[in-house]
């Protein structure tokens, strides 16, 4: 029964992450909150093991034990996510390491309004002057 | 056999990596990109009579890894290698190291992959793989890289594909399997409140990947920003995005939650009517062709969702014809920015005089993109509109009036004079070439346009006379109303370009992502 109250809980802690990408201001957190999200989904995944038949058992008498074996598949699976995902998250840390390099300051807002002034200067040129 | 198609580019691509110092590597990889393109059209060939399946390791049936190539995964797969066949013949001379080779073989496989993958989780591996090596591409220009759209364009990416990892486990838990024909098979007994949940958040990513309306802005910015390079821009437009299409149909035949398609039809009105009006605002020309491929991908939705087999078909061929004119557009753009020193579409003129080959080529992607009769445009075009309501009709023809008027603002720049000048002057001919094939495939996809579907399809269509030629008036009177409405509104419009220059940052973006998360869940939960 504890499962289901960690799938319940991973859920609401996908949605929390939500919450703090749309609202948070910074950058690192920013961060933080899609790595936080990545663990919900593999929280939820690994609860999903239990319950069902695990594809390596031949062996249709020892089914009526399932509760006490789990699905390996997820388990297997959320090793690849967690690697995709530190991977992934070493990119983006680099990338956000050189930007802080180049402006000095981690935050969306004035990051944003930094680097759009140099993209539309490129663009629209003199179009938005006037 | 379907194996090699994803083993293949991997080896050219180690092979170029380590052979980067001979002139010789790069013409190796050109004939193994031919002789990939040639083997996907045989594929395309055999798919005729019989499906391919291959069980990748030793289990097979559900429980292994499948590789599965039907009609529709073969056709995608023998547009991307003649597609990277083009981009490679451009590259050839340019003074790229051998990390972009390198990576742009990877993109390659990762696509291929994408295509012929039947297992869920393979889709969510490769998607990630194409996601980091595309975000590596962007930046790849050293000299002047700007790290700050890549980063934005990897971050919101990864969000994107939680969504699609939560969605994927709640499907397994309710399945047990990640093959998609199994899945398929074993959700037809569900209710559509049970299915709402995975659909929509699978369906939140795929939108995502689409750009569809929600994420309107990040998607021409990341594929514009001045630094990336130019075949980066033509593969992220031409092929990156039908990726994400090709997966918006496999779900929806896996799910099969029919009603979620008026919501899609919607959007996808809704994207091509922004997409076309945004890219009217523009003043660049790679802006105005970015812009186009979120109003193309709104017909494209709005082809494979309208119910009626005609539509299904156009959609699937302007999927095609998308890529076509679309590589097209942008490898002569990049050329001609090269040539001129600005994307400016005020200020560029004279390319017709200056460099007449790209100029045919490109002129005849304009024909193409705006539906002239005869050019490959016209013939999905049609077939979309082919017996849809009279309401989605209307929609069509407003979206292509749309498309019309900013390409006469395109099309200025071939006419006229000018003295600009930068970084070289006359184009090279590894580069004009592939535009000039490009070119004449939107001319060729066009009169033969029923063999083609034919072809890459295995169905049977019939273009009636009389309705083509009904098109082709109405495709007059649009480019009379545009070129009225380009001079008298649109031209030298300050307004419009403020607009046009508005953006989503990415906390709006990761809001629209929930937002669109939440619509499609109340649409197919309670409606």
């Amino acid at each position: 029964m504890i499962f289901r109250y960690l799938e319940v809980f991973s859920i609401i802690m996908f949605f929390i992450c939500i919450f703090g990408l749309i609202t948070c201001n910074n950058i690192v957190k920013s961060i933080i909150f899609a790595l936080m999200m990545q663990t919900a989904v593999i929280m939820f995944w690994l609860t999903i093991g239990r319950g069902s038949i695990p594809p390596i058992i031949d062996n249709t008498a020892l089914l009526d034990n399932t509760s006490y074996i789990a699905d390996p598949l997820p388990q297997a699976l959320m090793l690849t996510a967690i690697i995709i995902g530190i991977s992934v998250t070493a990119v983006i840390i680099t990338m956000l390491n050189t930007l802080f390099r180049k402006h000095l300051m981690t935050d969306w807002k004035a990051m944003e309004k930094a680097e759009d002034e140099a993209f539309k200067e490129s663009l629209y040129g003199d179009h938005l002057k006037d | 056999m379907l194996t090699f198609f994803v083993i293949v580019p991997v080896l050219i691509a180690v092979l170029l990596y380590m052979l980067s110092t001979h002139k010789v590597a790069k013409f190796i990889a050109v004939f193994f990109q031919s002789a990939l393109a040639v083997f996907a059209f045989f594929l395309v060939l055999s798919i005729h009579s019989e499906e391919l399946t291959i069980f990748v390791g030793t289990y097979d049936d559900v429980m292994g890894i499948i590789l599965y190539a039907d009609a529709l995964a073969a056709a995608f797969v023998l547009l991307t290698t003649f597609i990277f066949l083009l981009v490679s013949i451009y590259t050839l001379n340019q003074k790229e190291s051998r990390t972009f080779w390198f990576l742009l073989f990877l993109l390659e496989a990762a696509l291929i992959g994408l295509f012929f993958t039947r297992d869920l989780f393979n889709v969510f591996v490769l998607a990630e793989v194409s996601t980091v090596v595309i975000a590596v591409l962007l930046m790849y220009d050293r000299g002047k890289r700007s790290m700050f759209f890549g980063m934005v364009f990897l971050m919101l990416s990864v969000i994107a594909m939680q969504f699609y990892l939560l969605g994927l486990g709640y499907v397994y838990m309710m399945t047990g399997a990640m093959d998609m024909a199994y899945v398929a098979e074993r959700i037809t007994n569900m209710t559509r409140s049970e299915l709402a949940l995975p659909y929509a958040l699978i369906m939140t990513t795929i939108g995502f990947k689409c750009a569809l309306v929600p994420f309107f802005s990040w998607t021409p910015k990341v594929r514009v920003y001045p630094q990336a390079p130019t075949a980066v821009m033509a593969i992220l437009s031409g092929l990156q995005i039908k990726s994400a299409i090709y997966l918006l149909l496999r779900f929806q035949g896996i799910f099969g939650v029919g009603a979620s398609s008026e919501l899609f039809l919607i959007i996808g009105i809704a994207a091509g009517l922004f997409g076309a009006f945004m890219a009217i605002c523009q003043t660049d020309i790679r802006m105005i062709l970015a812009y186009h491929t979120i109003s193309q991908v709104g017909l494209i939705i709005i082809g494979i969702n309208s119910g009626s087999y005609y539509s299904y078909i156009g959609g699937m061929y302007h999927i095609v014809s998308h890529a076509m004119f679309k590589t097209t557009l942008f490898l002569s753009a990049g050329i001609i920015v090269h040539s001129y020193g600005t994307g400016d579409a005020y200020k560029i003129r004279g390319v017709l005089k200056r460099m007449p080959l790209v100029a045919i080529g490109s002129i005849a992607a304009v024909l193409g993109i705006t539906g002239a009769p005869l050019f490959i445009g016209s013939i999905s075009k049609y077939f979309i509109a082919y017996d849809v309501p009279p309401l989605l009709n209307a929609a069509t023809i407003i979206i292509s009036l749309g498309t019309i008027i900013s390409f006469i603002k395109y099309s200025y720049i071939f006419f006229g004079d000018s003295d600009l000048v930068g970084d070289i002057p006359v184009a090279e001919r590894s580069r004009t070439i592939p535009t000039l094939i490009l070119g004449v495939i939107c001319l060729i996809g066009g009169v033969f346009g029923i063999w083609f579907i034919e072809f890459l399809f295995h169905t049977k269509v019939s273009i009636s006379l009389i309705g083509y030629i009904q098109k082709s008036l109405i495709f007059a009177a649009s480019v009379l109303a545009g070129l009225f409405i380009y001079k008298r509104f649109v031209k030298g419009n300050a307004f419009l370009v403020r607009f046009g220059a508005i953006n989503f940052g990415f906390k709006a973006v990761c809001f629209s992502m929930s937002a669109f998360f939440a619509v499609i869940l109340i649409t197919v939960a309670f409606l």
